[in-house]
């Protein structure tokens, strides 16, 4: 049952080696995307791309059911996941900064 | 589990297309695809370690740990800096740091295989090198700030929060678009 870390599956050294594997999906798939071009990921706000609302929110749906499922089947444990919690004033104005600064910048 | 098999997937249809375009820059794949495939490594991140991914704390801990070197005292002493300090490990032996060394390398192989990497600064046909390269340092500054003022980017927040339905993050996440959109008529000229 999930989160193999959790019920101490394999150990914190490990747990690094993993972190390294999931990077590298991670980044691979981020700029098979096109997202390691500042303008293609700026053009959204220029109403003239939407790749990165289409991947964001993919992937959020993918996941979001990946979890109930496995949580419906019992392969994962939800209690043990880590929730963000919210700070709401923080977080409205990070978010306000960050859109500011993504478009300044180029992220 | 295929995953492995659809990035081949992906990269040989690309490569294909590399060769018959004499070594021209590949199209990119597609968002939906690519979005799946996100989705299905981000649940592998929950499944194994009961956690998501990003990558903002990892320049955190990367500040901590120049801080701690020349100045531990007063690392130790400030509480942003000593969060990341208990345990009694380099504040660098950290999931987020390591992922995003990761997705550093995993960039760069994707790049590489399709012929994109290059030395170039990307920006509109209206825009100088160097204002460019200063807006990029100033936005730089607001996005590392923002994302540690509210404890996480897009990848942390946004994406990991929004799957898990965490409340805060989907506010977070629509607040980035409020601050994009109310900015990005004043830097047309960036990029248009």
């Amino acid at each position: 049952m999930g989160p193999l870390y959790k019920f101490g599956w394999f150990d914190f050294a490990y747990s690094l080696q993993l972190a390294g594997l999931i990077g590298v999906l991670f980044g691979f798939l981020l700029e098979r995307a096109g997202f390691g071009n500042a303008r293609k990921l700026v053009a959204i706000f220029y109403l003239k791309d939407f790749a990165v609302l289409k991947v964001m929110f993919t992937a959020i749906v993918v996941c979001m059911l990946g979890l109930l499922f496995f949580s419906v089947f019992g392969w994962i444990d939800l209690s043990k996941i880590y929730l963000l919690p919210t700070y709401i004033w923080p977080q409205i104005v990070g978010g306000f900064v960050l859109g500011m600064g993504f478009v300044i910048g180029g992220y | 589990m295929n995953l492995e098999d659809s990035h081949e997937g992906i990269a040989k249809a690309q490569y294909m297309e590399t060769k018959g375009g004499k070594g021209m820059k590949t199209r990119y794949a597609n968002p939906y695809v690519v979005g799946a495939l996100l989705g299905l490594v981000l649940l592998f991140s929950f499944y194994t370690m009961g956690r998501g991914l990003g990558s903002s704390s990892s320049f955190a801990r990367i500040a901590t740990a120049g801080v701690n070197l020349v100045a531990p005292g007063h690392a130790a002493a400030n509480p942003y800096y000593a969060k990341y300090l208990r345990g009694g490990r380099s504040p660098l032996m950290a999931w987020l740091v390591f992922l995003t060394m990761g997705a550093g390398l995993g960039g760069l192989f994707s790049a590489f295989i399709s012929n994109r990497v290059k030395g170039e600064v990307i920006r509109g046909p209206n825009i100088g090198v160097s204002v460019r390269l200063w807006l990029a340092l100033f936005g730089g500054i607001l996005s590392g700030f923002a994302a540690r003022l509210a404890r996480g980017c897009t990848s942390g927040q946004a994406l990991t929060g929004a799957s898990e339905l965490a409340f805060g993050s989907w506010v977070f996440m629509f607040c980035i678009f409020a601050g994009a959109y109310a900015t990005a008529y004043f830097l047309r000229k960036e990029w248009q």
